[in-house]
């Protein structure tokens, strides 16, 4: 019988074999380094022998892809783990705590996995982890689409530019607790603008232009049918850098979340500079001198941003539905949803039913639980914080930029919280006027 | 005149000794008199100079064989001198790249008006006048410039001399240059504003602001088209039957973005038609039949199947457009008008067909 979705086909080996020979080459040049560097275990035997078992490894692995016919092939992704995981990944609230706890976990464990034998692990248990859900058509489907391998590339960049921060970050932390100078200072190694930074520049463009041209050839620009006013995609996705903002607009009304929150993140960033009183970890790499400063900027940047980027992409199906990362995208799909208005739970909640009438004073009555609500947020808890959990930043910054700082600070944390109250509770509006199109 | 072929410098001594029966308003200038007159001896070394322009024609005067040259100025201006014989330096140095410049201006001219006096030496005598009386202690080095630019430009061709020199015939030379002060301001008023409106900013900004001014009306031209390619807003779906009850036709959805619901709303069955616009962004939901509603692909908004918002972001139910039965049993829907539920327009009887 013909499968129409085959997980196995010879061009996917084929493609495996090259993937696996690359992850291969890569350990190979790794155990050298090691072999130089790492030194020997107690028994004398050197600590590279186990890079050099787990490259051999690697490269029969890739000429098994490339010789063994697809049937009865071994290995692929076992589908007792694909369940689980597809139960795990279907979840928005759990993917998102998870991406908090990632953060988390980055900042609290940074002196452990940035050490570079931590690192290459999690390097290499990321690529065969990526090798071995290929195998799965659904997975390949979506990961290997064209639109998608910039996202695919992203992560992999951002993981590798948050590694040097860190890296950095903890050296020079140790060397201000030790009293020596910073790695910038030390290795102060100035050069000239000419030669040295133009030939780098040249470099990196010629590689740049044929990296694109080589994309641009390989990879099909994924045209579809032309457009139609009666016809939306199913699913229907913004640009990939725009994914988490179309996942806001999931949350919150349009004009909120397609005007509003975006004008305040670019207000916002360009206030940074203003409110910013920490003159510490000028031109030099720190976690420890400007904690606050990191920690807020990487929970914006990797779970409110990346993060949701990676949901929008690989997780938003058919219909806006969440799908595992190796389910089928199923246009038939039901998922219960059925969203309320926080002034339908408070009426209903209190016995007294929703106040009926479409006056301006009887919309504003109704609505009243959640007006007072968002005007409590943006009044009030500014000075409550500034008094107790953000004192010390209030004392340094004085009134006007603390109110600056923590409406930022409250705008920012208005996202995750809209999310959370969508998800356990089906909460639809806070406040929610569609007479006048007016919704938070 | 004593020299037949008077050189720059016996023009500019004129010009010098004018300048110094100008300090004396009593002595009435040569142009009075329409002939040529005898050369007035230049006299002038007995008075005080009194500008850059009287020294400068002090140092050029060849009448007066002056000193050895004083400075690198003189010199250059004695080389560049060929018609003159001796070279000449005054007892003061040029003071500025002004006074330099009117002296080669001066000395440019001096050949065309060298011929011209040396052919009707009548005519040399208004250009050298004319110096004089445009000349005047208080003018500025540039005024200066074009002065004596005009006066020996204007020499070979007569008619030119003559509209300038027109206002001076009869009048004092005192009265003259005012004369003359007066026409430079007047004409550096208009000229100003000339000036100003065929500046290359000014001509270039216009031309911007036309061009931009010019799309902009074809814009709004194309607000306006001839033919509109569209389907009509009213039309005909055929009779009630055609819709059985409870079910949602999406066969008017590609067409004309409508879809016909016969359900049963507050107890009543009822054929009503519904905009198959999204009320969160727009998005053109699909029809689900296993699921019984309206599900958007953008943000996963759904809606029931009488249109009423249950889940995702959408705020507003959908928006019901206009049904009626037709004199011809035919349904005719009309989507120029909207009715949507939030306001309370449902239950406008333009918006949905009872049926039994």
């Amino acid at each position: 019988m013909l499968n129409s979705h085959p997980d196995l086909t010879p061009s996917v080996l084929i493609g495996l074999g090259w993937f696996y020979l690359l992850v291969f080459l890569m350990n190979l040049l790794w155990t050298v380094r090691s072999y130089k560097h790492e030194g020997e275990f107690k028994n004398g035997v050197p600590k590279a022998s186990i890079w050099a078992v787990y490259s051999s490894i690697l490269m029969m692995l890739s000429f098994y892809h490339f010789t063994y016919p697809v049937e009865g092939f071994l290995v692929s992704m076992p589908s007792g783990f694909k369940d689980v995981f597809d139960a795990w990944f279907s979840n928005p609230v759990l993917f998102f705590f998870l991406s908090i706890a990632g953060l988390v976990f980055m900042i609290q464990a940074r002196e452990w996995w940035i050490k570079p034998t931590v690192s290459w692990v999690l390097l290499n248990l990321s690529l065969i982890f990526m090798g071995l859900s290929l195998t799965d058509y659904d997975f390949r489907q979506i990961v290997g689409k064209p639109d998608n391998v910039p996202i695919v590339a992203m992560l992999f960049i951002v993981a590798f530019f948050t590694w040097i921060y860190f890296t950095r970050a903890v050296d020079n932390d140790r060397r201000i607790t030790q009293g020596r100078p910073l790695f910038e200072q030390e290795n102060n190694d100035k050069v000239l603008v000419w030669p040295d930074l133009v030939y780098t520049e040249l470099i990196c463009m010629v590689v740049l232009t044929a990296v694109l041209i080589f994309w641009g050839i390989a990879l099909k620009a994924p045209l579809e049918e032309p457009g139609s006013s009666v016809k939306t995609p199913n699913p229907s996705k913004a640009p990939w850098y725009f994914l988490g903002l179309q996942e806001m607009l999931v949350y919150f009304d349009p004009w909120l979340a397609g005007v509003v929150l975006p004008s305040i993140i670019l207000g916002g960033l360009m206030a940074v500079p203003y409110i910013d009183f920490n003159k510490l970890g000028n031109g030099y790499y720190t976690f420890k001198q400007r904690s606050f400063a990191v920690t807020t900027f990487l929970f914006g940047f990797l779970p409110l941003w990346v993060a949701l980027i990676v949901l929008g992409t690989f997780l938003r199906g058919p219909n806006w539905n969440f799908f595992g990362i190796y389910e089928y995208w199923d246009v038939h799909k039901v998922e219960a949803a059925n969203n309320v208005n926080l002034s339908e739970f408070f009426w209903n909640g209190l016995g007294l039913g929703i106040p009926k009438g479409s006056t301006v004073s009887q919309i504003l009555l109704r609505e009243s639980p959640g007006i007072l609500l968002t005007l409590g947020y943006f009044a009030l808890l500014p000075p409550i914080l500034g008094l107790t959990v953000l004192r010390k930043y209030f004392v340094r910054m004085g009134v006007m930029r603390f109110l600056v700082f923590s409406n930022l600070i409250l705008w920012m944390a208005i996202l995750p919280i809209k999310m959370l109250l969508r998800w356990a509770f089906a909460l639809k509006y806070i406040v929610g006027i569609p007479e006048y199109f007016f919704n938070i | 005149m004593t020299d037949p072929k008077p050189s720059t410098n016996d023009i500019l001594s004129k010009i010098r000794a004018k300048n110094a029966a100008a300090a004396t308003p009593a002595e009435s200038a040569p142009a009075d008199s329409p002939s040529p007159v005898e050369p007035q001896t230049p006299a002038a070394p007995a008075a005080a100079p009194k500008g850059t322009s009287d020294i400068l024609a002090a140092a050029r005067a060849a009448a007066k064989p002056a000193d050895a040259p004083k400075g690198t100025a003189d010199i250059l201006a004695s080389i560049k001198k060929p018609a003159a014989a001796a070279p000449a330096a005054g007892g003061a140095a040029p003071k500025s790249p002004a006074d330099i410049m009117a002296a080669i201006r001066a000395k440019a001219g001096t050949a065309p008006a060298a011929e011209a006096g040396a052919a009707a030496p009548v005519k040399a005598a208004p250009a050298a006048e004319k110096v004089a009386a445009a000349v005047t202690p208080g003018m500025s080095a540039a005024e200066m410039i074009r002065a004596a630019r005009s006066a020996s430009d204007g020499v070979p061709t007569p008619p030119k001399v003559a509209l300038p020199s027109k206002p001076l015939a009869g009048k004092a030379p005192a009265v003259a240059s005012k004369a003359a002060a007066a026409d430079v301001t007047r004409r550096s008023a208009l000229g100003d504003v000339v000036a100003l409106l065929l500046s290359p900013v000014v001509i270039a900004w216009g031309a911007f602001l036309t061009s931009l001014t010019a799309s902009g009306l074809a814009v709004a031209r194309f607000m306006m088209p001839n033919v509109l390619v569209e389907p009509p807003t009213k039309f005909k779906i055929g009779p009630p039957n055609d819709y059985a009850p409870g079910t949602v036709s999406t066969k008017w959805q590609a067409q004309f973005n409508v879809w016909v619901v016969n359900g049963e709303v507050d107890g009543a069955q009822m054929i009503y038609a519904l905009s198959t616009v999204c009320t969160h962004l727009g998005c053109t939901p699909n029809w689900l039949e296993g699921e019984q509603k309206f599900k958007c692909p953008c943000h996963g908004s759904g809606f029931y199947k009488n249109g009423v918002n249950f889940e995702g972001p959408a705020p507003r139910p959908l928006e019901r457009v206009g049904i009626r039965l037709a004199e011809d049993g035919m349904l005719e829907v009309d989507k120029s008008v909207k009715f949507q539920k939030e306001l309370g327009q449902w239950s406008n009887p333009s918006c949905f067909v009872g049926v039994a």
